[in-house]
């Protein structure tokens, strides 16, 4: 469907006469997706209404000259990430789209409601199964031969205590909408999920390329996370630890594609940023190593995946781990973040159990649907996988960042035959889904907007209580028609505005008052 | 401070000082040497890879001494990791480490002198114009100094980087003073003028000492300069006090091991007197304050880096030298 502007909106038009020789809509289609800004009649949503009027009054070469703003200040700020697989490792700068992604205000009460909800659930049931007494398994809500055999699955994590059971102390949940507008949720990231520093990065982009646009919107901040991230750590401490316990990030080094966001959090929160050579375990208490001699440490924010963290327990070849890290662990001398072995939780099979478990611990109806899945150890959904592969998306399990996917409908013949070999060998390594048509946004080629699709990840802080942060990074599609969206997979984003309600305002009013 | 950085700045300081020294002193031996007969050059060129104590390491892969391989082996060679497109690698991995504590500036100094010496054809240029090569890496290197101090703040990261730094420098100008005056027998005043100079401007000290000494270019008076001056910033009684200092700011609380040996050290230089010396053993002086020099840095890396059982472990692996 084509939308022709200008003068669709009246609301537009009437506000702001045209200046529209080079519209940047001009030949936008929406080509039967759901868009962001668009509703189906092609008029504009009530919450981009003022970000689309101030668009369309910049000319191409305006929108350039502010595309090059944002590349220097991205460049110089050195904000890369590195993509495996080509020339071993290049480093590029995750590409922000000009035009923001905007929420409104009740459209995101839902969403953090529902985050919040999932997110209670999931840290029920890891504390549940590695401190519990296993009763989701017990009553047979997960079954649990799914449970030991997921890779994410750590028997040495059993009685490692985490403080006030949160384990997904930072949880990344990605939400897609699929084509009536409805959020789902795509897949849970409990291990280490990254890009929370685009966020922060974005933001302070956008208010420096685009400061009109961005003051013409009541948009909740997103910069207390810092504060947030280091307040929900120190929750976590060990009683062990006194008042003032002591945080550090531990990344395995310079080299990890994520290392830039290693060093943005230990910044934002004031504190260091440790490799493992700099700790040492003595009688089960983790120090680090200072000119000053030994200092002892309390929380790790770990960056290293479970495999890697302690060659002792784990991959006795790991040079980037630290020996007796997990027997500190288990002494309740130190806490890690996030828990070991939550990897078991955002399993891609144990995901479609998540709707249950919520039911389970929470007796509530899960907010936030989870998108169709099917198990393909279940003989009459692999069959029916296999007869449709063409038409689905199948995932392994245990990967993430959207590495072994196969899309069936962009898939050939070939691909689809050796996936179909690979679920009869490995029924439990993979999971099939409907194909979601994710929601498109305008998103800025070349001198004009296109409909590219979208996703959200919303990030969630379980501190004393469970934070969601207002914002999130929307990843975007930049190949045209593609419907993935991952950062290692040529993605890029837009920065994201949740608005204020009525009652955030109010909020505002009361701090400013005291 | 993390140990880890403290130990990243300290070596980043020595390697850039070990660069620029082996330049300073590949430059005066090249061009003094032009007129020499072979005999004479070949001592000279092999007394040079004594002072950067390279000997050893030199003969395991060459056959023969002379001004090509030597000079190929301190400029490019990568099997000996003193050589000086080595040293500014490991300064630069050093420096990469610790990139958020050093300035941009810092970094930038580095980082690029890294990158133009990847994009010359030093193994051509070192044969037809060192003297471009030289001056390139002594400027280059004055520039990372330079930024260091004017761009950093003087807090124990800096304090780690100069330390190294005035280390490496008074080890260096300590063996090349021992090294040079081996000719000479005790007692012995008599000056070769020629090797006076050259002895002199190895440290850029040329002019400075006829400034403190017009006329006056006695053996004791250029041994008293090189090892002894108050003002003369690559002395080595200089550099050891500029350790001393920051030494003293790093350490907190009661006198270190490392403080305590560097301080006695600087009392001895502070107490010499070269004629006492040339009349006596210069040699054995200068062996020991060469040997104190090591066991400082030994001391700082059991102080502020590692342990000391992980010390005689690396020592035992000859990663430390």
């Amino acid at each position: 469907m084509n939308i022709s502007f200008p003068g669709r909106s009246p609301h537009v038009a009437r506000t702001y006469p045209a200046a529209v020789t080079a519209d940047v809509f001009r030949g936008y289609e929406q080509a039967g997706y759901f868009d962001e800004v668009f509703a189906a009649d092609g008029t504009v949503r009530a919450h981009y209404e003022d970000v689309v009027a101030r668009l369309r009054r910049l000319s191409s070469t305006e929108l350039s000259r502010r595309e090059r703003l944002r590349d220097d200040a991205f460049r110089a700020a050195g904000i890369t990430f590195t993509v495996y697989g080509e020339d071993q490792g290049v480093e590029r700068t995750f590409p922000m789209d000009l035009v923001p992604r905007v929420i409104p205000a009740e459209e995101w009460a839902t969403i953090e409601a529902g985050l919040v909800q999932r997110v209670t659930a999931l840290n029920r049931f890891l504390d549940d199964l590695y401190a519990g007494e296993r009763a989701a398994v017990r009553d047979g809500i997960v079954p649990s031969w799914l449970v030991t055999s997921s890779d994410g699955f750590r028997r040495e994590a059993f009685g490692v205590p985490v403080p006030h059971g949160a384990r997904c102390l930072v949880a990344g949940i990605d939400l897609v909408r699929d084509i009536d507008g409805t959020y789902r949720v795509l897949e849970d990231n409990l291990r280490n999920p990254s890009g929370i520093s685009y966020v922060l990065e974005n933001r302070a982009a956008m208010t420096r390329v685009l400061p009109h646009i961005f003051g013409s919107l009541p948009v909740r901040p997103v910069d207390h996370y810092g504060l947030s991230l280091l307040s929900a750590l120190q929750h976590v401490a060990p009683p062990s630890a006194g008042s003032n316990p002591t945080v550090v990030v531990l990344t395995p080094g310079s080299y990890n594609s994520a290392y830039f966001e290693h060093t943005f959090l230990a910044r934002q929160m004031g504190v260091e940023l440790v490799e493992g050579r700099d700790l040492v375990v003595e009688d089960h208490v983790v120090s680090m190593r200072t000119t000053r001699g030994l200092q002892r440490v309390d929380v790790i924010y770990r960056r290293i995946d479970d495999d890697f963290l302690d060659p002792v327990v784990f991959r006795s070849d790991s040079t980037i781990g630290v020996p007796g890290l997990m027997a500190a662990a288990r002494a309740g001398n130190v806490t890690l973040s996030n828990a070991v072995g939550n990897g078991v939780a955002d399993d891609k099979a144990v995901y479609a159990f998540v709707p249950a478990l919520i039911e389970y611990y929470l007796g509530e109806e899960a907010i936030l649907p989870n998108c169709e899945t099917y198990l393909l150890w279940e003989e009459d959904q692999r069959a029916m996988v296999t007869e449709r592969i063409d038409q689905l998306v199948v995932k392994p399990v245990a990967e993430s960042g959207g590495y072994g996917m196969l899309i069936g409908p962009a898939a050939s013949d070939e691909e689809c035959a050796a996936m179909c070999r690979r679920i009869e060998e490995n029924p439990r390594g993979y999971i099939a889904q409907e194909v979601v048509s994710l929601s498109r946004h305008p998103t800025l080629v070349g001198d004009h907007l296109e409909g590219r699709h979208v996703d959200l990840r919303p990030f969630v802080l379980s501190g004393e209580t469970i934070e969601v942060i207002p914002g999130g990074l929307t990843r975007v599609a930049l190949r045209e028609g593609s419907l993935v969206v991952n950062s290692s997979q040529g993605g890029g984003s837009k920065d994201t505005w949740i608005l204020q309600g009525d009652e955030d305002k109010d909020d505002d009013v009361d701090e400013d008052d005291a | 401070m993390l140990s880890r950085h403290a130990e990243s700045l300290f070596w980043t300081g020595r390697y850039v000082e070990r660069a620029g020294d082996t330049a300073r002193m590949l430059d005066v031996t090249y061009h003094a040497l032009l007129e020499s007969p072979h005999a004479e050059a070949q001592r000279t060129w092999r007394e040079l890879l004594e002072v950067l104590k390279l000997n050893d390491a030199f003969r395991a892969v060459n056959d023969h001494v002379s001004a090509r391989t030597v000079t190929r082996f301190l400029v490019i060679d990568q099997t000996n990791p003193g050589a000086i497109v080595p040293s500014i690698g490991r300064a630069r991995e050093n420096a990469r480490s610790v990139r958020e504590l050093i300035s941009t500036e810092l970094w930038e100094a580095i980082n690029t002198f890294w990158l133009e010496l990847q994009g010359r054809d030093l193994e051509a240029e070192i044969q037809h114009q060192p003297y471009e090569v030289y001056r390139l890496v002594k400027r280059r290197c004055q520039e990372i100094a330079g930024s260091a101090m004017e761009t950093m703040p003087h807090d124990d990261g800096w304090r780690f980087l100069q330390l190294g730094w005035m280390l490496e420098r008074a080890a260096i100008v300590c063996r090349l003073v021992n090294v040079r005056t081996r000719r000479y027998t005790a007692g012995d005043d008599e000056l070769d003028f020629y090797a006076a100079v050259e002895l002199l401007k190895s440290a850029s000290g040329l002019e400075a000492f006829r400034k403190s000494h017009p006329g006056g270019m006695t053996l004791a008076n250029v041994i008293g300069f090189l090892l002894l001056s108050p003002t003369f910033p690559r002395s080595v009684l200089f550099s050891v006090r500029a350790a001393e200092t920051r030494l003293t700011q790093l350490a907190a609380g009661p006198m270190s091991r490392p403080q305590r040996v560097l301080g006695r050290l600087r009392g001895d230089l502070e107490y010499a007197d070269p004629v006492e010396l040339l009349a006596g053993d210069l040699h054995g002086f200068l062996d020991r304050v060469d040997e104190d020099l090591r066991g400082i840095t030994d001391l700082v890396g059991v102080q502020f880096f590692r342990n000391a059982e992980e010390i005689s472990v690396l020592h035992a692996l000859g990663h430390v030298g």
